[in-house]
């Protein structure tokens, strides 16, 4: 029989879709959007690797996470640490070690640090957590969650506790935006496509037949959630710098639900999925936000209630896991030849919510 | 060709799952290159038996060694790093993944990379004469294929024992047939150890060389396929009480049912 192309060649096309694509909004944004749509579309850009993120552990292991997005606010409080001058840190931070009170580093060295800080807690807390199968393990995240929030929340001589801190320099745009993307996308294909990506999507369908061929289960999960995490900590990172404050209110349930129902309604086992799934929320969002604004017609305005974006994005959630719970991607990727290209599975894929059952 | 005295043995192992006994002293050995049976009616252990020697299940009392080495409180995956693959009465393929792809993930999950898991699953299904099912997605193939794709997921990178868990349920003579020569080459031309467990005992007694019968989790009896044939113990345990009726060749009805 002919010999397959190799793994890389079937499939390199989905990551340079995607990238190729947001560079077209990125490109479409700074030509002709206003200031405002500039914020809006740095700000889907961040939630795109949080996403992005969030796949390389939920889909690929089949384990649902609510823990993720602290992983975001250890990124975003490091890059606070490094990044805000020497000046104001030792009036707001003066609970931070002397050596940090004092350095200030650009965003292109504190981005990285943020990034593999939030990793290495990551390969600490998991070490334990991913032990947990099933539901414990979505608990166990969810206990991380509040934890680190609480830690954060409360640790003021270090963090400003429930305040927040200010001063980082607020470098971000939309092509800053658009290579943290890519970078997430980058990182999360090049794991899907690993020993480790293979052989954890193998326990996701089949644990015990997993086991039986030789793959340690604990430690694949161990090597997505610390990718996991870096991406993450790299998308809390860059939003520090976009929003130049930081406090755990923004590192906490809200977010949380908005990135986990992205990951849902795009299809939570493809890399498409999670992209698609943050474009098509961000825009139904901001579409929301106006209508809260108001629209006037004719002299009158009309606006909906504060909370109609929330209650919207739940609703469209549940509709997705009733009607389509493979999301829009169906749980496919993007190709050439039509979209998409895999022939259809032969039973409905069952999502990662099976496990609460 | 026989590779004298390596064998995986089971040694007085009991299994209890709360209160109810699974297995009571069981003493079990596959040797190297040969087949083994594993006979009984439902609920004997048999499965039990074949968790137990693959690291699914932890032995309450008594040891496992293989060739030698005591391999007791050691993981399943760890295991088949050292050469004991098993297959599934339900089959538990990766549904969702190409049949190439299934027997990948266990050249991956034996650390080969993914070029040559992928090299070494095509050359398993040409071993096994189902290269054309290559690229079908497991969760679509029929019954029959799943059961040779299991073992050929099984079979990757050679290990040194292989037990199968009713790899002929449900299939027809002639498919079973076909099936026999696969064990039979398994064993005699890579040397593997096979314990095969199977409902259909005209199978059993014409592959295997030693026959082990298990009834309410003890053995009661291990011998040759003629000797199991004849045994009293064996027709007593399948046929309740009637000590002159004869073992059916294929037990049709019990693998159907299973």
């Amino acid at each position: 029989m002919s010999t397959r192309p190799s793994v890389i060649r079937q499939t390199i096309v989905t990551p340079i879709i995607l990238i190729v694509a947001l560079l077209i909004m990125a490109a479409l944004t700074y030509q002709f959007g206003s200031r405002a749509f500039n914020r809006t579309a740095v700000e889907m850009f961040i939630n795109i690797m949080v996403v992005v993120g969030l796949y390389v552990f939920v889909g690929n292991s089949g384990l649902l996470s609510f823990g993720h997005i602290s992983f975001m606010c250890l990124g975003a409080y490091m890059t606070a640490w490094l990044a805000i001058p020497p000046v104001m840190k030792s009036i707001t931070l003066k609970g931070l070690p002397a050596w940090l009170l004092h350095t200030q580093l650009p965003m292109w060295v504190a981005t990285p640090i943020s990034g593999l800080f939030a990793a290495i807690f990551a390969l600490i807390i998991g070490r334990v957590i991913m032990r947990l199968s099933g539901i414990a393990a979505s608990i166990a995240t969810f206990g991380l969650l509040g934890v680190v929030n609480n830690v954060y929340s409360n640790w003021d001589s270090v963090t400003g506790g429930q305040g927040s801190i200010v001063g980082i320099p607020p470098t971000m745009n939309v092509w800053i935006g658009w290579l943290g993307a890519t970078a997430a996308i980058v990182i999360a294909y090049l794991y899907s496509i690993s020993r480790s990506g293979l052989a954890l999507r193998a326990t996701r369908d089949e644990a015990v037949a997993a086991s039986a061929s030789g793959i340690n289960i604990v430690r694949e999960r161990l090597i997505a959630f610390v990718v996991s995490a870096f991406i993450i900590g790299l998308a809390g990172a860059l939003y520090a710098h976009f929003l130049s404050i930081v406090n755990p209110g923004a590192f906490y349930l809200r977010t949380t639900f908005v990135t986990l129902s992205m990951l849902v309604v795009g299809g939570m086992y493809s890399l498409s999925g999670a992209v698609s799934g943050v474009v098509v929320m961000s825009v139904l969002i901001e579409l929301f936000r106006n209508l809260e604004k108001g629209i006037s017609l004719g002299g009158h305005t009309i606006a909906l209630p504060n909370g109609a974006q929330e209650i919207a994005i739940g609703a469209i959630t549940i509709v997705m896991l009733m009607y389509l719970p493979t999301g829009l991607s169906r749980n496919r990727e993007f190709s050439w030849r039509g979209w998409p290209l895999q022939r259809p599975l032969a039973r409905p894929v069952q999502t990662a919510l099976k496990e609460l059952n | 060709m026989r590779s004298d005295g390596l064998e995986l043995v089971a040694r007085d192992v009991s299994v209890q799952f709360e209160g109810l006994k699974a297995l009571s002293d069981v003493t079990l050995a596959v040797p190297r290159g040969g087949i083994t049976g594993l006979i009984g009616p439902n609920g004997a252990g048999k499965t039990t038996l074949i968790n137990v020697l693959t690291g699914f299940q932890p032995v309450g009392a008594g040891s496992i060694e293989l060739e030698g080495e005591p391999l007791n409180g050691i993981a399943a995956h760890k295991l088949r790093h050292k050469g004991v693959a098993r297959t599934f009465q339900s089959g538990r393929l990766f549904r969702d993944l190409p049949v190439v792809d299934n027997l990948e993930v266990t050249g991956v999950g034996l650390g080969q990379t993914r070029r040559d898991a992928i090299a070494e699953a095509q050359r398993v299904l040409a071993w096994l004469g189902i290269s054309s099912l290559a690229n079908t997605i497991a969760g679509a193939l029929p019954y029959t294929d799943e059961r040779r794709v299991a073992i050929g997921r099984a079979i990757m990178c050679t290990p040194r024992y292989l037990l199968l868990d009713e790899p002929a349920a449900g299939m027809s003579e002639h498919e079973s047939h076909d099936l026999a020569a696969i064990i039979r080459r398994i064993a005699g031309e890579l040397n593997v150890g096979v314990l095969l467990i199977e409902h259909n005992i005209g199978l059993v007694l014409e592959l295997c060389e030693r026959i082990f019968v298990l009834d309410s989790g003890e053995i009661i009896e291990v011998g040759t396929p003629a000797e199991i044939r004849d045994s009293d113990a064996v027709r007593h345990a399948y046929m309740g009480t009637q000590r002159d009726e004869l073992i059916p060749p294929i037990v049709a009805e019990a693998a159907v049912a299973s």
